[in-house]
């Protein structure tokens, strides 16, 4: 059976064109630039015991995605993923077959990475204690290299009409949750792990920097799992600073006033070098890097005080200057994807913590747009300018004509 | 697939909108939550509209057919809508063209031989000779005009026979013709719902006498609106029925055509004009900025040549015949499939882009006070039920509002901007201190009579057009006006729309609902 | 304050607003509001109607028989039969194969007679055939080629409903695909759809022995003139209130017969399918070595032509 896929292919020009030019002319990295096409290619099939099929529902498209088809991620991810790969590892679905326990046609959320147990290996030291977005083995085993689904040659992605998950991979979706809050599931569980890796303290001062989903959802969990002072969220676009507020941000600014407005929440020295900007002495407690742009980690890194940590949520990109992370001796901190998470004396699964979540809180209306398969080059213009055009999240309805 | 009218909300992936200001357009961005009323996709026209015109005459509604009416010996009277129909003027050949070679033809045949036509002016300028061609056509023109083709005159004394009186005490007198005739055929355009039905010949080939009935004050401020005949909603139709009815008890026997058009009203490289605004191609685009560069490049002379040539590829979208109740309501349940649009409540601020023409500047030219006409006027009025801007809120336009006058058309219109308004544009006071003195100006009778100028009083109707509208409004702000103008009419003017609306934070405050009519092609918005 | 009439603004800052509120360069978007009423913008294909132009036609011509049959004709041998079963047909008409390699359309087009090959486009698929400007080119030369979407849906043959319309005649393969084991897939739902709305005859083709000679991953044929056959079979036409499963049902039937009419002889193939014991052409069940094992049996020198010439 053959059925309509976006694949990612391999084409180094198209990649080093899109990473030179795409940020001036947009539309080519949606048309002639782009590395991704629609195919009809054979489903993928099962790749053996536990495996089943599942038919995607609502995919998203993530700030990774649009980064890797503007050339610009980096080829650190070369050896961790295997060409040509169906993107897509925000997802809910449907699944085909049966597996363990869950028949036909349950509702399930993906949990993208392909760890040990899906690569038929034994755990790994990381896997054993519950944190599967550290295994090392995420390129071994009878699967082909990927760190997630939708990294990987053999069982597709997200962004399809078929693909092939581990047991270990899928998760039961509760009736009342809905399909467009369904799919934030994922990104949710990610907030869940950046929250909890942030290790606010009680009566701490947050900025989360970023008010796109990635940002909205951190600060959702902020104020679900931790009891901070306040928190500051820096939003570019109107859309973004409604959605902050509404979710219950103390302050909401622009990136321009941002350091304007935490040197006065925390009373900190302001200082002026010759070249660059204006930095603080003293500043937040905790920052949370949730765009990964050079300018948010800088952001971060001027606004925290001595002894503070930062927490990149969003992959970064170039280097910036880490000058203050050594002279105020502070602690730079990654967050990838959840696990087993450890909240107060409990221990819990980062996409259950993730599914009540999205069971309480307002997010609807968050999928801004959704487009079927064929228009996506649509899609992805969109998804490159959602902030501006008043949208939070863009995702492919697949089964949709 | 003709799309019903719908009302945009703006939104971030909105594109700025097409805003007309009289003689020029522009694009306008509008701030977000904005509402915009859209009219349906214009109806396909009827392709054989002869066809069309000599099924209604033959299988009339309420009557019998044309051609049995129709008999040797008998004295026979056509009148015909005037210059302010239709808007823009239709391409060749009009419609009332195409209505009266069939009826002629019919009453050639059946032997008629005292047969007269005359246009339904009342107090409207009399029309040229090629103004009169172009709606008759050239075969009518040549076989009837000037002897038996003539513009209505109200102030011939001989000309108008006393009818009779309303219940309401209100007098009906219409043209002595008219009403000596064994049948007269009315042909009809009905461009908005507030033509036709029995505004035609009541109102049509009336003097002041009858005029003064409903055109004043008080019946202005109970049209809500004029748009909206129905019984009870507005009070000019209201005593236009009164009088119809009067002239059936009189005996006078009436045969009423009447035609509704579609909304295509551009022609070819002013399509885009009639699309919404994101689905212009690139060529759309395009042809957008060439069409505004040329405007705004141009000298005002030439441009207005160019506005004064435009005529629009209408389609006709039916045509009904008989008597008139029956046919009025056919035709009105036509016109609104074309142009009603479901709005749901009311808003603050009403925008509105105020076209280069309206029915009393047919070749002339649009000076402030018919911009009043046009604006608080007839657009404000095109709804049904409420207005779609709350009592009390905010009127903005856009429009240059030049102060410049027609002195053969509207010579009476000049002295009323000079004399008049400057002392007051409170119309109840306005129409007990002058209006008598205007109408009854024997040099303005002269020049309506024996030049082509509007009656002596037709500035006031101008002003009480818009009497509804100065009452239950609470600012009227128009951008890119005359300032002295606008002063003059006791309206404020803005140089950019974000001016404006500043301005009229005052009023509505800060962060008004706001709503842009978007027309021309016309709508009538549905208020819930 | 206020300065009446326009500011003459400079036709740089008209264009800046117009690109900037259409968003050039970018893709079109539409307002949230008017998304219900607004119709999709239509998706781009190639422009393929200049290939079936009367110069298109010539140039194609010029290349079926003047490059492509000599190359096709000195690598393969084939033989082609029941060509009169065109006689008293009228166009449009569709015709119908199997699809096992890349010399398919070839070998149909240059194997019809002229007044029909000049008047017939083969559907491609879009996304293999029409991905790249020059390859898209090719297609639409050299086959009459227009884009096909393998998806489905009524935009997918939009173009094939346009062309027909205009009485060409049409080349699909139901198949959608060749086949990776040399055997005849499942017909797919489309092509009968096709077929039926457009009230179309459809003649089979059977094609046996181009899987053998260059299969799906080879680019040229084997060595040593492997033998080829194309088949016409008997035009069907759809019935009054037939079902598009039950005509796919019979195309996929006719030609399973035209392939047993080439293993056996006319006559027996008659037979067999009188009392529906035509062997399938889907192959047998069982692994997957099993069906390429079987699919592979080399394919007879010459073929036997039918009774009656």
């Amino acid at each position: 059976m053959t059925t309509q896929a976006l694949e990612l292919f391999r084409s180094v020009p198209r990649y080093l064109a899109a990473r030179a030019i795409g940020s001036h002319v947009p539309g080519l990295v949606s048309g002639p630039l782009s590395t991704l096409r629609l195919v009809n290619r054979k489903d993928p099939e099962p790749l053996g015991e536990g495996w089943a099929r599942v038919r995607p529902i609502l995919s998203g498209i993530c700030g990774s995605d649009v980064a890797t088809l503007s050339g610009r991620s980096s080829f650190y991810f070369s050896p961790l993923v295997s060409m040509p790969f169906v993107p897509g590892h925000e997802v809910v679905g449907e699944l085909v077959d049966e597996v363990d326990g869950m028949p036909a046609g349950t509702r399930v959320v993906l949990e993208p990475v392909l760890s040990c147990l899906a690569r038929g290996l034994e755990p790994c030291a990381n896997c054993a204690s519950g944190a599967t977005g550290r295994c090392d083995r995420v390129t071994a085993g009878h699967v082909s290299p990927g760190l997630q689904t939708g990294y990987c040659a053999d069982t597709g992605g997200g962004w399809s009409r078929m693909f092939v998950a581990h047991r270990s991979q899928l998760h039961r979706v509760p009736e009342e949750i809905s399909d467009r809050r369904a799919v934030l599931i994922e990104p949710l569980s990610c907030a869940v792990h950046a929250a909890l890796r942030a290790g606010v303290e009680p009566n701490a001062e947050v900025l989360v920097i970023g008010a796109g989903t990635v940002g909205l959802l951190v600060l959702l969990a902020l104020k679900e799992l931790t009891r901070p002072g306040r928190i500051t969220v820096v939003a570019k676009h109107g859309v973004q600073r409604e959605w902050a507020e509404g979710f219950g941000a103390t302050e909401v600014v622009s990136p321009s006033e941002a350091v304007g407005e935490v040197r006065r929440a925390t009373r900190a020295m302001k200082l002026r070098p010759e070249r660059g900007q204006s930095y603080l002495l003293g500043g937040v407690d905790v920052a949370i890097d949730c765009v990964g742009s050079r300018s948010s980690l800088d952001l971060a890194l001027r606004t925290t005080r001595a002894g503070g940590r930062i927490v990149m949520a969003g992959i970064p990109v170039e280097g910036t200057d880490l000058t203050p992370l050594w002279f105020r001796e502070l602690e730079l901190v990654g967050a990838y994807t959840g696990g087993i998470e450890t909240v107060g004396k409990q221990e819990r699964h980062a996409f259950d913590i993730a599914t009540e979540l999205a069971g309480s809180w307002p997010l609807d209306g968050m999928v801004g747009a959704t487009y079927p398969l064929g228009r996506w080059r649509e899609a992805i213009d969109h998804a490159l300018a959602a902030g501006r055009l008043g949208t939070l999240k863009v995702a492919f309805e697949p089964h949709a004509e | 697939m003709v799309r019903p009218g719908f009302v945009l909300e703006v939104d971030e992936r909105t594109p700025p909108l097409l805003v007309h200001e009289g003689e020029g357009f522009r694009l306008q961005k509008f701030p977000l939550g904005a509402r915009v009323i859209y009219p349906p996709d214009s109806l396909p026209g009827i392709r054989d509209v002869r066809g069309a015109i000599r099924h209604a005459i033959a299988n009339p509604l309420d009557s019998e057919p044309l051609a049995e009416l129709l008999k040797p010996g008998m004295k026979l009277t056509i009148a015909i809508d005037d210059i302010s129909l239709p808007l823009p003027p239709m391409q060749a050949p009009d419609v009332r063209q195409l209505v009266l070679e069939e009826v002629i033809e019919l009453a050639a045949r059946r032997g008629v031989e005292d047969l007269k036509l005359t246009m339904a002016n009342s107090l409207h300028r009399r029309m040229t000779a090629d103004e009169i061609k172009h709606a008759v056509g050239e075969r009518v023109f040549r076989s009837f005009y000037p002897k038996d083709l003539t513009n209505f005159d109200a102030e011939d004394p001989n000309g108008l026979a006393f009818i009779g009186t309303t219940e309401k005490g209100e007098e009906v007198e219409i043209g002595k013709r008219a009403a000596e005739s064994d049948l007269l055929v009315y042909v009809n355009i009905n461009l908005v719902p507030m033509d036709g039905g029995h505004k035609s010949v009541p109102i049509g080939l009336a003097g002041y006498r009858s005029i003064r009935h409903h055109h004043n004050v008080h019946t202005m401020l109970h049209s809500k609106s004029y748009m909206d005949p129905r019984p009870g909603h507005s009070a000019i139709h209201d005593s236009a029925r009164r009088m119809g009815k009067v002239l059936r008890d009189a005996g006078i026997r009436i045969f009423t055509i009447e035609t509704t058009l579609n909304n295509d009203v551009f022609p070819d490289p002013f399509g885009f004009m009639n699309k919404r605004e994101w689905e212009w191609s690139v060529k759309d685009q395009a042809s957008y900025l060439a069409a505004k560069k040329a405007n705004d490049l141009a000298p005002p002379k030439l441009r207005h040549q160019v506005y004064l040539r435009i005529k629009s590829p209408y389609g006709v979208t039916g045509v009904n015949a008989g008597d008139t109740d029956a046919v009025h309501e056919r035709t009105l349940a036509r016109l609104h499939e074309q142009q009603l649009v479901e709005v749901e409540g009311q808003s603050d601020v009403l925008v509105l882009g105020i076209p280069y023409i309206g029915p009393y500047n047919v070749n002339s030219i649009m000076n402030p006070i018919l911009v009043h006409c046009m604006g608080p006027g007839y657009l404000f009025n095109m709804y049904r039920n409420k207005p779609v801007v709350r009592p009390g809120g905010v009127l903005i336009m856009f429009h240059p509002v030049p102060w410049e006058f027609h002195q053969v058309h509207h010579p009476s219109y000049v002295d009323f901007f000079e004399e008049v308004l400057s002392e007051t544009t409170d119309p109840m006071t306005i129409e007990s201190k002058w209006e008598q003195q205007y109408a009854t100006d024997p040099w303005y009778i002269h020049l309506y009579r024996t030049s082509y100028a509007y009656h002596g009083v037709h500035p006031f109707y101008m002003w009480y057009w818009g009497a509804h509208a100065l009452d239950y409004l609470g600012d009227v702000i128009v951008v890119g006006g005359d300032p002295k103008a606008c002063a003059r009419m006791g309206y404020r003017a803005a140089s950019s729309f974000r001016d404006a609306l500043e301005m009229a934070g005052e009023t509505v405050g800060r962060s008004p609902s706001i709503s842009y009519l978007h027309v021309p092609p016309l709508t009538v918005a549905d208020v819930r | 304050m206020a300065a009446s009439s326009k500011r003459t603004r400079s036709l740089a800052d008209e264009v800046r607003e117009v690109a900037r509120g259409w968003r050039w360069g970018r893709r079109p978007v539409v307002p949230r509001s008017a998304e219900r009423v607004t119709p999709p913008a239509k998706v781009w294909s190639f422009p393929t109607d200049w290939a079936r132009t009367e110069p298109g036609r010539v140039a194609r011509d010029v290349i079926l028989s003047g490059v492509m049959k000599p190359i096709v004709w000195n690598e393969t041998s084939p033989e082609v039969f029941g060509l009169d079963n065109l006689d008293h047909l009228k166009p449009p008409v569709m015709f119908v194969s199997n699809h096992s390699s890349h010399l398919d359309a070839t070998l149909i087009l240059t194997t019809l007679p002229p007044k029909w090959r000049n008047k017939t486009a083969t559907a491609a698929a879009k996304d293999y055939f029409f991905d790249v400007w020059w390859r898209s080119a090719f297609t639409a030369l050299v086959y009459g080629g227009f884009p096909i979407e393998r998806g489905g849906g009524e935009r997918a043959t939009e173009k094939a409903r346009e062309l027909v319309r205009d009485g060409w005649n049409l080349i699909v393969f139901p198949e959608g695909t060749r086949t990776q084991d040399g055997w005849v897939q499942r017909f797919r739902h489309g092509t009968a759809r096709l077929a039926i709305e457009l009230d179309m005859p459809v003649v089979p083709i059977a094609i046996v022995g181009a899987y053998a000679a260059m299969p799906k991953g080879r680019s040229w044929p084997k060595k040593g003139r492997p033998p080829i056959r194309v088949r016409y079979g008997r035009a069907l036409v759809p019935e009054e209130g037939e079902s598009h499963q039950a005509f796919s049902l019979r195309m996929q039937h006719a030609i399973a017969e035209l392939f047993d009419e080439d293993r056996t002889s006319w006559w027996e193939a008659r037979r067999r399918a009188a009392t529906g014991e035509t062997p399938r052409i889907s192959g047998p069940q069982g692994p997957r070595w099993l069906r390429t094992w079987e699919g592979s049996r080399p394919v007879r020198r010459r073929g036997t032509p039918p009774v009656w010439r």
